[in-house]
């Protein structure tokens, strides 16, 4: 990998890294910390990274830098609590948005991260096996699970409000 | 195939874009066999986030991710290497037999010049003590030479004599008459002895008087046999009397001004005394103080 196509996987992958990680980690600071850690360790391995494999490579360290800091800080198990970030995230979009977005962060880390990296990235099953070093079935099962999860809640609001 | 026990996981992977075509057309055809399933794969939908077109979480300072040569340290390796401060070689000492004997030399050369030089020291000192006790015995024999002291002393300490003595008339006309009939002046002294009438010490004085006078009379005859004996005797003889000057000085330890001497150290008493009396205040204070 060139210093031009380091640089270009920045313009690519940084936003969206940063993005992953904040919408779980829910700070800033700690985000901006993973992504730069993550991109300094591909400029050291610039050399085995392959350009393609470049943005699989970044959120795989990413992803894992950041369960080490959840750990650190003991912050596994998800609060209901909404932050400004997901609140600036949801303005505009509808109620059921929202419930939506609330709903996610009731999930798991790795639930969560599986739904991100889905729906968000728009990663296979295969590629978000690499990243959290899961094999593809078990991807399968967890992120059904937390689809259930969801339109259980979902279904669940839905009734309440009728 | 799709069916009703396994329609949830294919409408899951229908909504993730993980079927083929084949797969994707048996699920829309089975969702519309009936209503019930087509409600359930639009609440599967609406679990599926979509990225908004509003959402536009950028992250700030993305400039310091970017690589550029221009920010590249390159140093030249030499000058890395000059920063790094070069350690002093160590210096083993091997012990050979001739640095071994060499050393062995050095230490027993050592040893014998410390002890000339302590040995040097005690003489000094013993030889400024036989200095002092001579002095000592100097003074001693003067008191001892009366019998070579000169006719004119002896007058004068015999009047010294006469003049101590404090007794009645006949003790005085004893005295007299022993005055008289050696020395003359001693007559006037007597006489002013008598104007002095007698005390009540009387009889003790007698007793003094009656020694001192017999002892004189004793030193007398002594300095009258020796005088002339020594116009006699020639200065050979002089010579071979033996002289013994052995004395013993007792040194007080309570003196202040006294020296103490560790080898060619000479210390102070009364400052060294000063000092340990001021370390044990302060040691005493610490100890108050920690015992507070």
């Amino acid at each position: 990998m060139t210093d031009l196509e380091f640089n270009i996987c920045v313009d690519d992958y940084s936003d969206g890294v940063y993005r992953f990680i904040l919408k779980i980690s829910k700070n800033k600071e700690d985000a901006k910390d993973i992504v730069q850690t993550a991109f300094e360790k591909l400029w050291v391995n610039r050399e085995k990274v392959e350009t393609l494999k470049a943005k699989s490579y970044l959120f795989t360290v990413a992803y894992h830098l950041m369960i080490d800091q959840l750990r650190k800080e003991n912050k596994i198990v998800m609060t209901d609590s909404f932050d400004e970030t997901t609140q600036t995230v949801s303005q505009g979009s509808s109620e059921l948005k929202q419930l939506l977005l609330q709903a996610i962060n009731n999930l798991n880390p790795t639930q969560k991260s599986l739904i991100l990296l889905k729906d968000y990235e728009g990663y296979s099953y295969q590629e978000i096996g690499e990243i959290m070093q899961l094999s593809e079935s078990q991807v399968k099962v967890y992120l059904h699970r937390a689809r259930l999860i969801l339109k259980n809640k979902l279904t669940h609001v839905e009734k309440m409000s009728a | 195939m799709i069916n009703k026990n396994n329609y949830e996981t294919f409408f899951m992977s229908y909504i993730d874009n993980e079927l083929n075509a084949a797969e994707i057309a048996a699920v829309e055809a089975f969702v519309l066999t009936d209503s019930k399933y087509t409600e359930e794969l639009a609440l599967f939908e609406k679990t599926k986030v979509h990225t908004p077109s509003t959402e536009s979480i950028e992250m700030e300072d993305k400039i310091f991710l970017y690589r550029f040569p221009e920010m590249q340290a390159s140093l030249d390796t030499n000058f890395k290497k000059s920063l790094y401060k070069k350690e002093a070689p160590i210096r083993k000492i091997v012990f050979t037999p001739n640095l071994m004997r060499a050393s062995f030399t050095i230490a027993a050369l050592l040893i014998l010049f410390i002890g000339i030089q302590l040995f040097k020291t005690n003489t000094a000192i013993k030889e400024k003590a036989s200095v002092v006790s001579t002095n000592n015995a100097s003074t001693h024999s003067k008191q001892t030479e009366n019998t070579i002291l000169p006719s004119k002393e002896l007058d004068a300490s015999l009047k010294n004599s006469n003049a101590a003595i404090v007794s009645s008339q006949p003790v005085n006309k004893k005295i007299n008459l022993i005055n008289n009939s050696v020395i003359e002046p001693s007559t006037n002294s007597v006489i002013d002895i008598e104007k002095h009438s007698a005390s009540n010490h009387i009889n003790s004085n007698i007793i003094n008087a009656e020694e001192s006078q017999s002892a004189l009379l004793v030193k007398l005859h002594e300095t009258q046999i020796r005088s002339s004996a020594m116009e006699t005797v020639s200065n050979e003889e002089v010579k071979n009397i033996p002289v013994i000057l052995s004395s013993y000085q007792e040194i007080n330890t309570e003196q202040e001004d006294r020296t103490i001497n560790i080898g060619m150290l000479e210390i102070d008493g009364a400052a060294f005394r000063g000092i340990t009396r001021r370390v044990s205040a302060l040691l005493k204070r610490n100890k108050i103080e920690k015992e507070k």
